[in-house]
């Protein structure tokens, strides 16, 4: 099912007299975003003043005067490049894992033909309702008892065995895609893992795109997981590098915050940075979530 | 779905024949090679877990030596004389019975907003969604440093308005209201998506309503809530399993203060189990408490299901 992503071409407004509700709706918005925006205001005022202005009553709206150097400083104060590298190398090894497994499940769920294909899919869906909690303890004892424990394994390697929101994601997309394709690659002597990859893997490019994009947030963002499973300083991913910095170092009084601040802005980047380079695909591949009501 | 005219028994014996005669081999291998990796993460991820920690909720655990088996001894400690376990109860059910219904208002109202055809809607949509691409550590953190008492942004905006300052997060009364303001604060996420169903429901169906003299308030009501319920469903159950696990917020912002005003079950069990500092994790306990939160979440979900008949259009029933 074709479905149009018409975000909102403005309509052959001219001549038309003003709409009063219209005016308003749009004054509505932007006081929201307005809202929404000033917490995120407040990091790079925060992030950019003195030692002694972030304790002013009331604060400045505006730093007085421009700390460039506060990033390097807080940079340093929480062995961010360490952390950093460590994230980084534990985010893109799960987006990789998450994005290609729940890739190939979808494609078999919704394109392959077998016996039990709707009951593995009821299975994987409804495995999306356990709360990750019920599995974290047990989990942690079987991590411990194979020497996972403290180790990078425990985040990267669940990711490789699907996600069961990419599945559903995968299969709904999946499904809207015309089967002729296939048949005539089929014709053409192609298996499902060259139509899978020469064929489906460049149409489907919104959905695995908006996959990559949940999967870097998740795993970037994870902070129960690292909590658990990571002991070892040198081991830390960001998340508990923050946490623990806004805690101990920030916690006590005379609180650098805008050194943390300046380390919080450095943290918040990458996620925006890859959000804003992949984003145009997003909306179209939860497109297919519209069609949820569809089998 | 719709084969009420055939029995269970003949649409099985049906569907049995055909794939009798249509299974081919390289299919069925193919397609159990590709989910092989599924079936594998949900019996490690799933299946044992839940076996095993049937188990572990019977028994005294530190951690490092093996499971004493005890009974219901961990259940009965829990009910009768852990002077915690209720209070975490109850803020858990507030935070889930406020955070949830404002969050799917807001972000419904925000996605009716963004498809009204306004100037810089993209612009818009991409500040709205902001918040929610941040980590959670940085966002708490900076709402924490917001929430201060004394310096922080949350006050000087009251004052600014004349409005009573408040203690936010060190108030007992107002802990969990700071938490909940956060949470409308990621709303972004609900709206992506409400906005997503909102577009996908044909254009058509607005059109006989409006021809029909629907004015924009039964429009909202009689067509755009009908059309978008299976997504609004979805999002209501998705939001009550996430509130029942809201565990950083207490983490990181409160540590389940103050007076247990935000001791979340979740960060009731990680404190259990894995200890703070100073205390002795009992992981047989806290896999107890696991099991009560799971199944106020099987709860839930359930009921929500039961009720979902009366107001979740079903496209398919209707033809």
């Amino acid at each position: 099912m074709a479905v149009s992503y018409n975000t909102g071409a403005a309509a052959p407004a001219n001549r038309q007299p003003i709409k009063w509700d219209k005016v308003g709706w749009f004054a509505l918005l932007i006081v929201l975003a307005i809202v929404m925006i000033l917490p995120l205001f407040w990091v790079i005022t925060t992030a950019l003043k003195s030692n002694n202005d972030i304790y002013k009553t009331p604060p400045d709206f505006f730093p007085n005067e421009f700390h460039f150097e506060n990033f390097w400083n807080g940079f340093q104060a929480i062995n961010f490049g360490r952390l950093f590298l460590n994230t980084m190398i534990i985010t893109v090894l799960s987006v990789i894992g998450g994005v290609v497994s729940s890739m190939i499940i979808g494609y078999a769920l919704a394109r392959i033909k077998f016996p039990g294909r709707k009951i593995w899919f009821f299975l994987f869906i409804g495995s999306m309702m356990f709360p990750s909690i019920v599995t974290l303890i047990p989990l942690f004892r079987l991590y411990l008892s194979i020497n996972w424990y403290d180790t990078w394994l425990p985040l990267i390697v669940p990711a490789w065995l699907g996600n069961p929101f990419f599945i559903f994601l995968a299969r709904q997309f999946y499904l809207t895609i015309p089967y002729d394709l296939d048949e005539s690659a089929k014709l053409d002597g192609a298996g499902h893992f060259t139509i899978l990859t020469r064929i489906m893997a460049p149409i489907t490019k919104p959905v695995w795109i908006t996959m990559a994009i949940m999967a870097f947030q998740g795993s970037w963002n994870d902070y129960l997981n690292p909590l658990v499973y990571l002991q070892s300083a040198e081991k830390w991913t960001l998340s508990i590098g923050m946490a623990t910095f806004s805690s101990t170092f920030a916690g006590v009084a005379n609180t650098q915050w805008n050194l943390y601040m300046a380390a919080n802005l450095l943290y918040m980047l990458p996620p925006l940075i890859f959000f804003f380079l992949a984003q145009r695909y997003f909306v179209q591949g939860l497109g297919s979530l519209g069609n949820i009501s569809q089998k | 779905m719709s084969n009420t005219a055939v029995t269970s028994d003949q649409v099985s014996a049906n569907t049995l024949g055909k794939f009798k005669k249509k299974i081919n081999k390289s299919d069925l291998f193919w397609g159990y090679l590709f989910i092989l990796p599924g079936i594998i993460g949900l019996s490690v991820f799933v299946i044992y877990p839940l076996v095993y920690s049937a188990y572990i909720a019977l028994t005294k655990w530190d951690g490092v030596t093996d499971p004493k088996f005890i009974g219901f001894q961990n259940f009965q400690y829990m009910f009768t004389k852990d002077p915690v376990f209720w209070p975490s109860i109850k803020a858990t059910v507030l935070y889930v019975v406020l955070s949830v219904p404002a969050t799917l208002a807001l972000g419904l109202l925000l996605a009716v907003l963004l498809n009204q055809h306004l100037p810089g809607i993209k612009i818009f949509r991409t500040i709205l969604y902001l918040p929610t691409i941040l980590p959670a550590v940085a966002t708490l953190t900076l709402w924490k440093f917001i929430y201060q008492p004394n310096y922080g942004l949350a006050n000087a905006v009251l004052s600014f308005f004349h409005l009573p300052t408040s203690k936010w997060l060190t108030g007992e009364d107002t802990a969990l209201i700071s938490i909940i303001i956060i949470g409308l604060w990621g709303v972004g996420g609900t709206m992506i998506v409400f906005l997503a169903g909102l577009q996908a429901v044909p254009k058509e169906v607005y059109e006989a309503a409006r021809i029909d003299g629907a004015n924009a308030v039964r429009l909202f009501w009689n067509v755009t809530i009908p059309m978008i319920s299976p997504i609004l469903f979805l999002q209501l159950i998705t939001q009550m399993i996430g509130a029942l696990q809201a565990f950083s917020q207490a983490q990181i912002l409160t540590q389940g203060g103050p007076n247990n005003a935000t001791n979340f079950l979740m960060y009731n069990i990680y404190a259990k189990g894995f200890g703070n500092l100073g205390s002795f994790p009992d992981l047989g306990y806290a896999t107890a408490q696991v099991w009560i939160l799971f199944f106020l979440i099987m709860a839930v979900t359930a009921l929500t299901f039961r009720f979902s008949n009366f107001w979740v259009y079903n496209e398919t029933s209707a033809d």
